[in-house]
């Protein structure tokens, strides 16, 4: 239930596998510009299939800080993060699931938060809030797809929890 | 009956006619005709064909819903949990069977023996309206069998629930108690009889305090709805007074109505110290009504002021109110005060039957029809309105049944030397408006 | 128990009472019971909703529900409506918990509010049962016990949500269905509802309830105008352990706003209270008023003089 992220082999000899790789691989720790082109989000590959984020796509569309905050360097003027994080250094970590952690409600976690009484960040998204929060938002600002399997299509546990099986007879559920 | 009645029989009013050997059960239970001859005057009479037609519809739909549940014949719903069983059955025929403490109290406790003649029927009637909103609760319980479980199993002590169920439950025992007099006269049981003439004064008493208790309990338990009763039903300080004050008219004023149907249907069964006291009794039980009538008014005026809810008087809702107000409380004051200062029994016992209507009303609002105000009004399904009559007619039967029976509209003789004693009675005159000092000539105890 | 014995016992324990009762303790009882400071909770906000209905689909898998009507991810079920159009979905036997839409009034985007128990911290249905079904658990749940649950459908009466269903189609073992907070499977180890493991969006904050309500006050803080200036739930019917941010009127989106603050319970104590005093008091004052009858009655005449004295017997 984490994002798989790692670096890509090049000595990788299969044309095929290469192809995989790259759409599964993705680096993460380099600078704005050595940003990869696409990343595979398979946080919720339980229902979902991963999906395959064109990172390049919203580099385009988008400054950094929309969805990095500051830490890309390029924090948004007036942004609250400046008032403590210096806002032009880079961090060693831009990726979401570094900060945002994939289970935010497991009893660890919160105990660790409840713990720090120096702690800012109370409210911190988890992985999958996050994401789904920060694409969301834009999206429908955007006017971009916002339906759940326009980015991701369902698996068949998917299908099953959705209970896509149900027939819509005459009537409505019972009251 | 008439028939008979021409042909000079007389029903069973003691051990055994004179000069005759004691009577079997089986002779008293047909009243002295033999099995045959009662069955012949029960189908001559019309009421039990129309009896019979509801039972043929009503009880197959009463064992359809233990079959298929709730849900099969009920609107029941998951926003109206508590449909016509209750509001009907349970919050309306509670009410008007507070008459069995009323008169316990008035004759026993304040020692107001001039209404002897209708104590009993005030116990029976108390008796059997308890018993029937337990048989209503029954039906509507999704477990019924699980009745016991808060006096034996679970306990949940601090819900009103939880002391209606006890209170309900110890004071049918009291009851149960109370009418067994006449019961053990009729089996001929003096024993038992006098151990329970013995503690009459502990059973009159705790009838007071269970009576006062759940008569509120009952409309204690809406303050747990207070969101979803109308305002003008509702009142957390004075719900459960509001509750219990309308049970004294209720209660009383169902004795007037239930005597003048026995008087009109029954008049066979009456005997003359019944007969001769009923219309100055009436007049009596007019009296407390009225009192009890102009008191739940001060304290429902009160109610709405100590809420400030003049608001909603100017609505819908409020014309509603103001109709049950005006036809349940208000009208019957001004009818009862004509019919005391005028000595008018008719108009009297009318007044009895709009108040009665008025107190089902104001159940049937509270319970279902001003509950959910906000949301949408249920209307009950057919076959709950038609299990509701059935079970109501079930009530009019058992009803019927003991006071043919047992001694409640008249008085039994054990001996015959006790006789004279009884004719006494006869000489008050029926249209006394001023009843006579307590315990003056009523008497029937041995 | 020989007579000696239970007379020392009682002398113990007479001794033993006093010693506690005199003892100079300055301990006062609370008043109130605001749920237990380790009760977790769960924070919605409404903003960030999308009626993606995940949460309908968590629940219905985690409690093996019946097969809906309709599949979770059919919009359709925001346009059904009931009773003459007067009434959205709610909580049934066959849905813990339900997703509807609203039109808010300034025609801004649709908001999408999600209705389950709301696990109150004083519960209603907890107070108003007689066979004491419910429990309200430490780890904040409201739980029902269907074993000695006698159906007499109080609890529905006395919901301020109307969230608890009855299934009354069952005749023989007809039941509560209402949330449980995932109380056996999830809470009591720890795991968040599935409700809220299933939202993409984390419209859906689990924690302890103290914590829940700091969120709620950080979100308010730094995101001034984008909430409503009110955390439902927080005080309503005494706190619930689900608390609400919204970024419309609470009223617009199918919340009851005229709540009262204190528990239903407290609606209830003043007949409660009148129950000790009208079984201690009742007694006395009714024989009471006997004996002075009686005794009027015996100065009244001698002809009434012997009824009651022998009636009484």
């Amino acid at each position: 239930m984490a994002t798989n992220q790692t670096h890509s082999k090049p000595s990788l000899f299969q044309l095929v596998l290469l192809v995989a790789a790259l759409l599964l691989v993705t680096v993460v720790t380099v600078p704005a510009a050595e940003a990869p082109d696409t990343i595979t989000l398979n946080v919720l590959a339980e229902l979902y299939e991963p999906v395959v984020f064109d990172h390049a796509m919203h580099a385009d569309v988008a400054e950094c800080a929309i969805c990095h905050h500051q830490t890309t360097g390029q924090p948004e003027a007036g942004s609250r993060c400046v008032r403590c994080h210096s806002g032009n250094e880079t961090n060693a970590s831009v990726a979401c699931r570094d900060c945002h952690v994939a289970e935010p409600f497991s009893a660890d976690y919160m105990r660790s938060k409840e713990v720090d009484s120096e702690r800012y960040h109370i409210d911190m998204p988890g992985l999958k809030g996050a994401y789904h929060l920060s694409c969301l938002g834009c999206h429908t600002e955007m006017g971009a797809p916002t339906g759940c399997q326009e980015c991701h299509a369902r698996t068949a546990a998917g299908d099953e929890t959705f209970r896509a099986d149900a027939q819509a007879p005459t009537g409505g559920n019972s009251h | 009956m008439k028939q008979f009645l021409v042909k000079g029989w007389r029903p069973v009013d003691a051990e055994a006619k004179e000069g005759q050997e004691t009577l079997t059960l089986w002779n008293k239970l047909w009243l002295g005709l033999t099995f045959r001859q009662y069955l012949s005057q029960a189908v001559r009479n019309p009421f039990n064909w129309v009896i019979a037609i509801i039972f043929a519809i009503g009880i197959p739909l009463v064992l359809y819903r233990f079959v298929f549940g709730l849900g099969a014949v009920t609107h029941s719903s998951n926003d109206y949990p508590w449909g016509l069983f209750l509001s009907f059955g349970l919050f309306a025929m509670v009410p008007l069977s507070a008459s069995g403490f009323m008169l316990g109290t008035a004759v026993e406790i304040f020692g107001r023996h001039d209404f002897e003649p209708v104590e009993r029927l005030a116990m029976l009637n108390g008796l059997l309206g308890y018993f029937f909103a337990v048989v209503f609760l029954l039906v509507d319980l999704g477990q019924p069998w699980r009745l016991p479980y808060p006096m034996a199993v679970a306990f949940g002590p601090a819900a009103v629930l939880f002391l209606v169920g006890w209170h309900v439950a110890t004071y049918l025992t009291v009851q149960v108690a109370e009418v067994s007099v006449s019961f053990f006269e009729w089996m001929n049981w003096p024993v038992c009889k006098k151990f329970i003439r013995r503690i009459t004064i502990g059973l009159t008493v705790s009838g007071i305090i269970l009576s006062t208790l759940h008569q509120g309990a009952l409309g204690a338990l809406f303050t747990y709805a207070p969101g979803k009763l109308h305002p003008l039903w509702y009142s957390a300080s004075f719900q459960w007074l509001h509750f219990l004050v309308s049970a004294i008219p209720g209660g009383l004023c169902m004795v007037i109505v239930v005597s003048t149907i026995v008087k009109k249907t029954m008049a066979w069964r009456c005997d003359e110290r019944f007969m001769a006291n009923l219309d100055r009794l009436t007049i009596a039980l007019a009296k407390g009504a009225s009192m009890g009538l102009i008191t739940y008014l001060v304290i429902k005026l009160i109610g709405v002021a100590h809420d400030n809810e003049w608001i909603y008087l100017s609505t819908g809702w409020g014309s509603w109110y103001l109709f049950e107000m005006g036809i349940g409380v208000v009208l019957p004051l001004i009818l009862f005060a004509r019919g005391i200062r005028y000595n008018k029994v008719g108009l009297i016992r009318f007044t009895a039957l709009l108040t009665v209507f008025g107190v089902v009303l104001n159940r049937l609002n509270t319970a279902l029809i001003a509950f959910n105000w906000k949301l949408y009004q249920d209307i009950p399904h057919w076959k709950e309105i038609t299990i509701s009559i059935t079970l109501f007619t079930l009530y009019i039967v058992t009803y019927r049944f003991i006071l043919y029976r047992l001694p409640i509209l008249f008085e039994w003789k054990t001996q015959p030397a006790e006789a004279p004693e009884a004719v006494r009675a006869k000489t008050v005159c029926p249209t006394q408006s001023n009843p006579s000092p307590a315990g003056a000539v009523y008497r029937s105890r041995d | 128990m020989s007579k000696i014995s239970r007379r020392r016992f009682l002398a113990a324990s007479v001794a033993g009472g006093a010693a506690i009762t005199l003892a100079p303790t300055k301990k006062a009882l609370a008043a109130t019971f605001e749920g237990y400071s380790e009760g977790m909770g769960v924070l919605v906000d409404l903003t960030r909703c999308v009626g993606c209905r995940s949460c309908e689909a968590a629940c219905n898998k985690e409690q093996k529900l019946p097969t809906p009507d309709l599949p979770f991810d059919d919009p359709a079920v925001f346009d059904q409506t009931f009773h003459g159009g007067t009434q959205k979905r709610r909580t049934t036997e066959k849905a813990y918990t339900v997703v509807n839409r609203y039109e808010p009034k300034d025609g801004s985007q649709p908001v999408y509010r999600k209705i389950q128990c709301n696990h109150c911290n004083e519960p209603a249905c907890l107070t108003s049962c007689f066979v004491n079904a419910y429990t309200k658990t430490r780890e904040g749940a409201v739980v029902y016990n269907s074993k000695v649950c006698v159906g007499c459908r109080n609890c529905m009466v006395a919901c301020p949500f109307n969230v608890p269903a009855y299934s009354y189609s069952s005749a023989f073992n007809p039941m509560i269905k209402k949330c449980i907070f995932c109380h056996e499977t999830r809470l009591k180890q720890g795991l968040p509802p599935a409700c809220v493991a299933g939202c993409p969006q984390e419209a859906l904050t689990f924690g302890h309830r103290n914590s829940l309500i700091k969120i709620a006050r950080e979100r308010m803080r730094h995101q001034p105008g984008r909430y409503i200036d009110h955390i439902y739930g927080e005080k309503e019917v005494g706190g619930t352990a689900w608390i609400y941010l919204s970024a419309v009127p609470f009223e617009e989106v199918g919340f009851d706003t005229t709540l009262q603050k204190e528990p239903i319970l407290s609606n209830v104590k003043d007949f409660l209270s009148t129950v000790p005093m009208v079984l201690a008091i009742w007694p006395a004052l009714f024989s009471g008023f006997h004996l002075l009858a009686k005794h009027k009655e015996n100065h009244a005449g001698d002809d009434h003089q012997n009824i009651d004295e022998e009636a009484h017997k």
